[in-house]
């Protein structure tokens, strides 16, 4: 599925990466993984199994939350960028959505998409057309341009999120959780979406999301992690007909349906 | 008694001392605006400002350091040094205070009350101290009912409209004014645009300082030169920044030119009930505003999506 080259180095890189928050909290062991070039990877696991912060320790920004990268390396496209602060990484174009929508509240969807400019203060003058790219994969965003973005719905806050991330022109897109909250409905169309973006504008995109059957719909390879280890990775068609996935994620066994059994199961594995 | 006169002369006045409060008002409310601090020292910089205008113009010394320079060149380089003033205080003191409890920053700014009121008598002055003749003009506009309005206030208002209109033409189009805003909405998802978090309070601290110098300095002329009195603005600018919402400039603005017009009709009505009212009527009014409308004219309501 990679489109890459073969003697291109990956995106994104972790080497036996350990994060560790608050120089206590140990969130991340061990994790090895890495995404190629116009690749769609997905990050897949439950709460508190270490999604977020990796994609955090990527653009950096996990730093101002006093996590670090204890052991092990990131690299970015060969080089390595282990505990680079977020300013380096967006010079390198990796933009990061943070979980849970996060607009500007109290400006406009038009002043939203205007801050996916800035990117360190070089860009003074924008005109309408640097917004074409947003209007493109979300042109309802165009009828909202003067609506303060705290009055938006969930949907419209989601596309813009990740309109106002494609203003910044990334080479990599971290997302994290775009179907969080969402009407399933919307959750289909915002993954069709993201995949169009990615075949379109060439940006690898790594998502890590819950809903492990949409982004596996999607991606070109994925990562399953429970207690901040990986316990399993394969391409995401490979991963999907896989029994535990199935079984935990998906509630498509071919066996009988044990749902008080899965739960129980999930409930001892995460406390263990 | 109470005759239309007096009252417009009152209202002329006002509008005069309310702008001067409006722009250490403004200055005020940037720092809030961006950086979430109130700075209940803003007074005192503006008494700084004041004071800087007599150690570069006149033979007062700073310490032992006397200069002179023309009395334009002080007030430009008054202002210029109010700003990088202001890259000082992010530089050395409230960037360690980023992610601490607000109260933790109020109390230093408290601290900075005594601080730089101790230090201008210690290294300046300690008394009241004379503009020089460039900057006590004698000009003045006279409007109906005889009404005459002194050059700072004419200055004052001129210059505290042109920094609202400039400052909210900057916050509302371009793009470091809005992701200034941003930022002080949302500062992670301001960072992962390439925002750099201590930049933005530099530049909130330095025009803040520098545009409260202004303000300073035109109170200052509008007595004829600077005394300590200046400082105790700081609690009739809060009013004002109360009443136009915190984080509005526009409000700032049309809050200081408020508590001006009370505070001259408090003066007014002395004459017949009571002394005392001047100071009494724009607190009073604080104390209503807070109660009817906490977020003030135009502050920012948190929008809660239920």
């Amino acid at each position: 599925m990679s489109s890459g080259q073969a003697d291109e180095p990956p995106v994104v890189e972790l080497d036996n990466a350990e994060i560790v928050y608050d120089r206590t909290f140990l969130a991340v062991q061990g994790v090895s993984m890495s995404a190629d070039r116009g690749d769609i990877v997905a990050l897949l696991g439950p709460n508190g199994a270490g999604k977020s912060t990796i994609l955090k320790m990527i653009s950096g920004i996990g730093r101002s939350e006093r996590g670090e990268v204890t052991r092990g390396s990131v690299y970015y496209e060969g080089d390595e960028v282990t505990n680079a602060k977020t300013n380096e990484m967006v010079d390198r174009n990796v933009t990061h959505i943070l979980e849970g929508r996060r607009v500007f509240e109290d400006l406009t969807v038009e002043e939203n998409l205007r801050c996916g400019l800035y990117r360190g203060g070089r860009r003074i003058r924008y005109s309408k057309s640097d917004y074409d790219i947003a209007f493109e994969y979300f042109p309802k965003l165009e009828e909202l341009l003067d609506v303060e973005a705290g009055y938006c719905s969930g949907g419209e806050q989601q596309m813009l999120v990740i309109a106002r991330a494609l203003i910044h022109r990334p080479n990599l897109l971290l997302l994290d959780e775009p179907s969080l909250g969402l009407a399933p409905k919307l959750v289909v169309d915002i993954y069709e979406t993201l995949r169009e973006i990615n075949r379109e504008e060439d940006i690898t995109m790594i998502i890590a999301d819950q809903n492990a059957k949409e982004t596996l719909e999607v991606a070109d390879y994925g990562y399953v992690l429970e207690n901040g280890q990986v316990e399993l990775h394969d391409p995401a068609d490979v991963l999907m007909d896989r029994e535990e996935i199935k079984e935990f994620y998906l509630g498509t066994s071919s066996e009988e349906s044990r749902y008080s059994e899965i739960q129980h199961y999930k409930i001892r594995k995460r406390w263990k | 008694m109470v005759d239309a006169a007096g009252l417009f002369s009152v209202l002329v006045t006002g509008i005069g001392i309310g702008a001067l409060y409006a722009l250490v008002a403004i200055g005020f409310a940037l720092i809030y605006k961006i950086t979430g601090v109130l700075n209940f020292a803003q007074g005192q910089f503006a008494l700084l400002g004041a004071f800087l205008v007599v150690v570069l113009s006149t033979s007062v010394p700073f310490w032992m350091f006397d200069v002179q320079v023309p009395v334009f060149a002080a007030l430009g380089l008054t202002v210029v040094i109010g700003a990088l003033l202001g890259v000082a205080l992010e530089r050395l003191v409230f960037r360690y205070f980023i992610g601490e409890p607000v109260l933790s920053v109020v109390i230093v700014t408290l601290a900075f009350i005594g601080i730089v009121d101790g230090g201008i008598r210690f290294f300046i002055s300690s008394q009241y101290r004379a503009y020089p003749e460039a900057l006590q003009p004698s000009w003045s506009i006279t409007l109906p009912y005889d009404t005459s309005v002194q050059a700072p206030f004419v200055i004052g208002v001129i210059l505290a409209l042109l920094t609202v209109a400039g400052l909210m033409a900057f916050f509302r189009y371009t793009v470091l004014g809005s992701i200034l805003r941003a930022s002080a909405s949302d500062q992670q998802a301001a960072m992962v645009l390439g925002v750099s978090i201590e930049r933005t309070i530099v530049v909130a601290w330095a025009l803040s300082i520098a545009i409260t110098s202004i303000g300073g300095i035109l109170l200052a002329m509008s007595s004829g030169g600077a005394g300590f009195t200046i400082g105790d603005i700081t609690i009739l600018v809060f009013a004002a920044v109360v009443f136009g919402g915190l984080d509005s400039i526009p409000g700032a603005f049309i809050g200081g030119i408020v508590v001006g017009i009370l505070q001259e009709f408090g003066v007014y009505l002395e004459e017949f009930l009571m002394p005392g009212l001047e100071s009494v009527l724009p607190m009073v009014f604080l104390l209503v505003v807070i109660v009817v409308m906490p977020y003030g004219l135009f502050g920012t309501e948190r929008i809660e999506r239920l």
